[in-house]
């Protein structure tokens, strides 16, 4: 196991890109290619980390770099992957995406490369929207987030469908190896990018990256948001390796995930019955995920114990 | 017909004083236009903005490239943009900087307005968000619009999107400005050459647009070449580090999205380079030791 001490001095993704100040989109990059070392290739799809990773003729990657189309992060890896393999050469070939081209965009060529178990690692760098393009929402999206396409109406406020859960429908493709990371728990992160660059096939690495624009919050607090961000349970630090789930960090009491909520201006105007909601959404994901831990406090509802009745309120969340 | 440019940088606020003094004019019975020039804009990077103020219906739409008046939201950009590109003869100049008039030096000598926007911003808004209060020196400098007509457009565009108290405070931050505003004359020695760009022929052009590490006339290019772009100007706080209290867990250094802060474990030891700081303060934030402290930039 690797610890920070450890970790290489060389920068191979150099200062002096145009990120916003205090981007976490930045922050996973630089410390995912620390770990993955030279011999790596990097595929980026359309988004931010293309725009200040690199505008023709500068690039801040020191290792090589391609960028094509929006939906093709994983048949493009596959590509790459088969050429170097075809040349005698070992290079890891990693694709950074981000929400929107998981989610949505990219979902398709992501399913095709998991389920022929190609030998590359997808990044997907989750940022809850569509952040390059100007804030849009995608499926990545929480319940109750403004984003431009979900606007804070005197009717409806903000996004009124939850986050989709891409981890169950990646590990779904019963790939080797499938693990969400956050920048606020070093050690984990570390950890679990070093294990995906060791192990052979499909790996699919799930980081939270804190958006500061268009989450609307101070730029100094992107490591502390994901740290609570974890507490509250709205993201959960697990790996799936071979089909076996396993929480690799719990966190204590839980928090409230209004909490979370104030931290960022996305989520200011949610009112009292949005966030019950959004925590009744949490405590359903937090018991699932921490089943020892039994219900917390915080969660004033209890979960509907029947998982496939179609009842009001599930008519409300999901529509009918 | 009254044009105005504004020269910012992204999340300080330039389009929204673009659009707050075209509200101005229109208050005072004029016809106004505003509109900011549309490319990659992050945070931090140099943006444009434009405001077109005049009694009769405005039918240009292009963009604006001989001013009667430029709007410099962060001094800083005085080193990299000839922000006095295609001025008008007998226009003026408005800076956030804590300089005097005299001691800035713009290429040539013209009317010019100073106030120390960011300082009056940090005072009343909390926030280095420098547009209201340099809407204020504008107003002082040019005569253009009245500080009532200001104040009221303040009121209407902030107070419907961010409410009544944001905007009184904007309002007020406004007013501050209006009152500290210094008007002289600017300096006219230097001579800004624009950035050598690196304009290759067909035959020079890559396969592909594939890029090898490379030196051309205009610097880098290729694979980390971005080292050579400096983004200190971004900066509104930078982070000092006490050797004394530091640890080394080098939790900072794990963190930094910009790479500034540099490890030499030969030496063990940790060094800032200023050059790419963009004042984001997360190590400041995630110390664990309180070691890091956040000052003003530029003082």
């Amino acid at each position: 196991m690797i610890t920070i001490k450890e970790l290489p001095d060389e920068n191979l993704f150099t200062a002096g890109h145009t990120a916003c100040p205090g981007c976490g989109v930045a922050m996973s990059i630089r410390n995912a290619i620390r770990v993955l070392g030279k011999d790596t290739s990097v595929y980026v799809p359309a988004s931010c980390a293309v725009v200040f990773g690199t505008t023709f003729p500068y690039g801040a990657w020191k290792v090589p770099f391609f960028h094509t189309a929006f939906e093709n992060t994983g048949a493009c890896l596959t590509g790459m992957q088969a050429a170097f393999e075809k040349k005698g050469k070992k290079v890891t070939s990693v694709g950074f995406a981000g929400d929107g081209g998981t989610y949505d965009i990219g979902l398709q060529s992501m399913s095709g490369a998991a389920e022929r178990n190609d030998d590359v690692i997808y990044i997907c760098l989750d940022n809850e929207a569509y952040m390059n393009t100007g804030i849009q929402r995608s499926g990545g999206t929480p319940f109750g987030a403004w984003t431009t396409t979900t606007p804070v109406g005197a009717k409806v406020q903000g996004n009124r469908r939850f986050k989709k859960n891409l981890g169950e429908i990646v590990a779904a493709h019963e790939i080797p190896y499938y693990a969400t990371l956050s920048i606020g728990h070093p050690l984990d992160f570390i950890r679990k990018v070093e294990k995906a660059k060791n192990i052979k096939g499909f790996r699919f690495l799930h980081m939270f990256t804190p958006c500061i624009p268009g989450w609307k919050m101070d730029p100094a607090k992107t490591v502390e948001v994901t740290k609570r961000a974890v507490e509250s349970g709205m993201w959960t630090l697990y790996e799936v390796e071979n089909g076996e789930k396993k929480i690799t960090f719990k966190p204590g009491k839980m928090k409230s995930v209004r909490d979370y909520l104030m931290m960022q201006g996305r989520f200011r105007h949610m009112s009292d019955e949005d966030i019950k909601k959004l925590q009744m959404w949490v405590c359903k994901k937090w018991n699932l995920h921490y089943k020892e831990k039994g219900a917390p406090e915080v969660c004033e509802i209890a979960p509907p114990e029947e998982h496939h009745a179609v009842t009001e309120e599930h008519r409300e969340m999901h529509g009918p | 017909m009254f044009e105005v440019r504004f020269h910012g940088r992204g999340g300080q606020g330039a389009v929204m004083a673009a659009q707050t003094l075209a509200e101005a004019a229109v208050i005072e019975g004029n016809y106004a236009v505003a509109f900011p020039f549309f490319g990659a804009e992050r945070r931090g990077a140099p943006v444009l903005a434009f405001t077109r103020i005049d009694s009769k219906k405005i039918y240009s739409k292009t963009q604006i490239y001989s001013p009667d008046c430029v709007v410099v939201l962060d001094d800083s950009l005085l080193d990299t943009i000839d922000v006095v590109a295609g001025l008008k003869p007998g226009g003026s100049v408005v800076i956030n900087s804590r300089d005097k008039p005299e001691d800035i030096d713009l290429g040539i000598s013209v009317k010019t307005a100073v106030v120390d926007a960011t300082s009056v911003a940090l005072e009343i808004l909390k926030a280095p968000i420098t547009n209201t209060a340099i809407l204020g020196a504008f107003a002082r400098a040019t005569g253009i619009i009245k500080l009532e007509s200001l104040e009221e457009a303040i009121k209407r565009r902030f107070g419907e999107k961010l409410g009544e108290k944001i905007a009184e405070r904007n309002s007020l931050a406004a007013r501050t400005a209006y009152g500290k505003t210094v008007i002289g004359t600017s300096k006219g020695i230097k001579k800004l050459e624009p950035k050598k760009q690196w304009l290759p022929t067909y035959q020079e052009l890559p396969a592909g647009g594939s890029l090898i590490e490379g030196k051309t006339d205009a610097g880098l290019i290729g694979p980390g070449s971005f080292i050579e772009n400096k983004v200190s100007g971004w900066a509104t706080f930078r982070p000092l580090r006490d050797r004394e209290k530091c640890t080394m867990c080098l939790l900072c250094w794990f963190y930094c999205p910009e790479g500034t802060i540099v490890r030499i474990s030969d030496r063990g030891d940790l060094m800032t380079n200023y050059d790419y700081c963009k004042g984001c303060g997360v190590c400041a934030n995630e110390c664990p030791v309180d070691a890091i402290k956040m000052v003003r930039a530029r003082v």
